[in-house]
């Protein structure tokens, strides 16, 4: 039995060695593990964000009051807007929002100050929704600014103030301030995987298929499963550099470190760097050519990227679709980079996104094995 | 430029396209495929939401206020007997809001004090946190205010708010506008890409060249074809759009149309130049996915342009498909004509003179 087991782990390590090999001189290979981590970690570190910012809007004040202009600049120092630009009718100011040149429109109506004496101002917001998120913030912005407005300080109406009926108190964990960049950073090294393990190892064996060197392996008295596993075996090593660098580069960067265990980091990635070479293989498998395998995982790595909730948050999705979701191994694999990197999580945590992972990789296993079994014959 | 021979490159190149199964198939699902998975990603709205409640007071107001809470649909309440319990829930990701409710909460408000509650966010999503806040604000205020028989006026000013072209912020038609810069911009450069270096491996490309065909025609000869094919996936997309999720263009379907089939020349030209100055397919490939990863998260498709830092802006404004998406957001969400977006359009025209301009240079260049 451990006679059987050497035999066959010193048959993988023989093919892994030869890849090694034919890996450490591909440029294209080494230029996107190099380049691609660099780009990702600048984008989503400087450029991308979700938070509503340089935002255009117009304002009718029609009362033009000292209350009115407060109101107008708590609005404008909230940070998420441009200066206001003034309109003088209804009508232009829905021009304005119909154009697209405002994504807002705060019209104050002519009696807002003896409103406010009275105990009852009220304005009226008037917001473009075909961004429904940027528009879904600029509601709660306003409305935040407008019920915090102290109508005390505006002068001959000395009113007492009172507080809603309900104190409400929230408390974000993790991440006080809602930052995107902290969303982007706990999962950069899932999106640079993925990358990696599908396009390398689903162009690999098609690539080998069309130069005959895949036959050639073939003829040695390896079978099948050894030269798969042979082959990924280089690319987890690759792939344990590329988490790496993600997590140093959020780290030294943007001073974003995980909160968690670094073993269990370390230990959620490998089935997750399985399962994701798994995929590329049996898609190389299913491709007769390198621009189908290419087409193929393309279209498997987008996909996946919008529906793992890396860029969105798949609670929101609809169930259908949120289920659909849980057949990518980034999914999993983002739910344990999330526990871990922003929450603090230690390795009981992860337990059940690994053990998904694990059952993923076996099956896609068992369908590699069958696919490329025919051509033996 | 003679008329005969584009017409016979042209029913080659369909001939070639149509007699591969597999590009066939790639041009009908992607694109349909891309419209499921894209326009259901995103939503403001929050629903079935488990929410971790501890409810210290046990009173009937405490009660009445989370079962509001529950009847709004948004929250799905889960009893929880400690503070450690939600800080675990939240810590191991498995839920994601919590609500406590202090044990002097009834008390506080029979003496006419406002009662404080605190609401607890996992902010490792934040737009997640940021949009359940909103839902869970909004219901705490209006129970709370049921639940004070002396409703007093509140401070602050009262704000009634009115949502133009999208009332619901559904995020489906946003999406669906935008899946078509994706697919235009991406499937059109790669198809190209991928079939023009195939064909230079075979040699066919080379045949055409030795034919009395000029640069111009052959390059002709291919963006017709493949430019006719892409519009009628505009097409089928629309149709798809407007028969599942009721997402028909509020502007001209026929304007619309008009500009996806620029649009398609000026990226088939785009793949063209990438074609023509890789030797192998993975190459052509490698090109096309590394220039597309700044196209997809700059072009304003995922993230909103105006977002950026300002140098990223001017950098988003030099992709054609930053420009592409405004119109076809402008067009299909706001009903937008030819007037409106006129600086979009003429922008669009620049960005396909020069790179038709360039594809005919790489393309002689290598004649």
């Amino acid at each position: 039995m451990i006679g059987w087991i050497r035999r066959r782990l010193s048959n993988v390590l023989a093919v892994a060695y030869r890849e090694a090999l034919v890996l450490r001189h591909d440029k294209g290979f080494l230029a996107s593990v190099l380049v691609q981590p660099v780009t990702m970690l600048l984008l989503f570190g400087f450029a991308l964000s979700y938070t509503p910012a340089n935002v255009p809007w117009a304002v009718l004040d029609r009362s033009d009051t000292t209350a009115s202009r407060r109101l107008i600049e708590d609005v404008r120092t909230t940070g998420y807007f441009l200066p206001p630009t003034p309109v003088y009718g209804y009508a232009q100011g829905r021009a304005l929002l119909e154009r697209g040149d405002a994504l807002a429109l705060l019209v104050i109506p002519q009696d807002f100050r003896r409103d406010i004496a009275a105990g009852r101002p009220q304005v009226q917001l008037l917001v473009d929704g075909s961004d429904p998120i940027t528009a879904a913030r600029v509601l709660g912005y306003v409305g935040q600014v407008a019920a915090h407005f102290d109508t005390r300080r505006v002068d001959g109406a000395e009113r007492i103030a009172r507080t809603a009926a309900v104190d409400a108190r929230p408390r974000f964990w993790f991440n006080s301030t809602l930052r995107d960049r902290d969303f982007f950073m706990a999962i950069m090294a899932g999106m640079l995987l993925t990358n990696l393990c599908l396009s390398i190892s689903a162009l690999n064996i098609v690539g080998e298929r069309e130069s005959g060197t895949f036959e050639q392996t073939l003829s040695l008295p390896v079978s099948t499963l050894e030269i798969v596993l042979g082959k990924l075996l280089p690319l987890v090593g690759v792939s344990y550099a590329l988490l790496t660098v993600a997590v140093l580069g959020a780290g030294l960067m943007f001073g974003i470190w995980p909160k968690g265990s670094w073993i269990a980091l370390g230990l959620a990635t490998l089935p997750f760097v399985l399962a994701s070479m798994a995929v590329g293989v049996f898609v190389s498998s299913m491709a007769r050519t390198t621009a189908q395998a290419v087409f193929i995982s393309v279209f498997f790595i987008l996909p996946s990227f919008v529906l793992s909730g890396v860029m969105f948050p798949y609670e929101l999705m609809p169930p259908a679709i949120r289920a659909l979701g849980f057949v990518f191994p980034l999914r999993w694999y983002q739910i344990a980079l999330r526990r871990i990197i922003a929450r603090g999580a230690g390795l009981e945590d992860v337990l059940g996104p690994c053990g998904a992972l694990l059952v993923i990789f076996g099956v896609l296993l068992l369908g590699i094995r069958w696919r490329l079994k025919p051509r033996l014959a | 430029v003679s008329r005969r021979r584009i017409w016979t490159l042209v029913r080659r190149e369909v001939r070639a396209t149509f007699r591969d199964p597999f590009t066939v198939s790639i041009l009908i699902t992607v694109p349909i495929v891309a419209l499921l998975a894209f326009s259901f990603v995103i939503s403001s709205e929050v629903h079935g939401l488990r929410l971790a409640v501890l409810d210290g007071d046990r009173s009937p107001e405490s009660r009445r206020l989370i079962a509001d809470i529950g009847a709004t649909g948004w929250f799905v309440p889960e009893p929880t007997a400690t503070r450690g319990e939600i800080e675990r829930a939240l810590r191991g990701g498995r839920l994601r809001v919590g609500l406590v409710v202090p044990a002097d909460f009834s008390r506080r408000l029979r003496e006419g004090r406002a009662p404080e509650v605190q609401l607890l966010y996992d902010g490792a999503e934040p737009v997640l946190a940021g949009n359940a806040e909103g839902a869970l604000r909004a219901v705490v205020a209006a129970s709370g205010a049921q639940l004070v028989r002396h409703s007093a006026p509140r401070r602050g000013v009262q704000v009634t708010t009115g949502v133009l072209f999208n009332p619901r912020l559904a995020g489906t038609p946003y999406m669906v506008a935008g899946t078509f810069g994706f697919v235009l911009s991406f499937l059109t450069t790669l198809i190209t890409a991928v079939t023009i270096v195939g064909e230079r491996l075979s040699g066919t490309f080379d045949q055409l060249q030795v034919t009395p065909a000029t640069s111009l025609e052959i390059l002709l000869g291919k963006l017709l074809p493949l430019g006719a094919i892409f519009a009628v996936d505009v097409v089928l997309m629309m149709l798809v759009a407007g028969a599942l999720f009721g997402v028909w263009p509020a502007g001209n379907a026929l304007f619309f149309i008009a500009v996806s089939s620029f649009y398609v020349l000026v990226s088939l030209s785009l793949g063209l130049i990438f074609s023509a100055t890789s030797n192998t397919a993975a190459e052509a490939v490698e090109k096309t996915v590394l220039f597309s990863i700044p196209l997809v998260q700059l072009s304003g498709f995922a993230f909103p342009v105006r977002n950026m830092p300002t140098a990223v802006q001017w950098l988003s404004e030099l992709f054609p498909a930053t420009h592409y998406i405004r119109v076809s957001r402008g067009i299909y969400l706001r009903g937008e004509g030819p007037i409106d977006l006129f600086p979009e359009l003429v922008m669009l025209a620049i960005f396909g003179l020069v790179l038709l301009l360039l594809a005919r240079r790489t393309l002689e260049a290598r004649a």
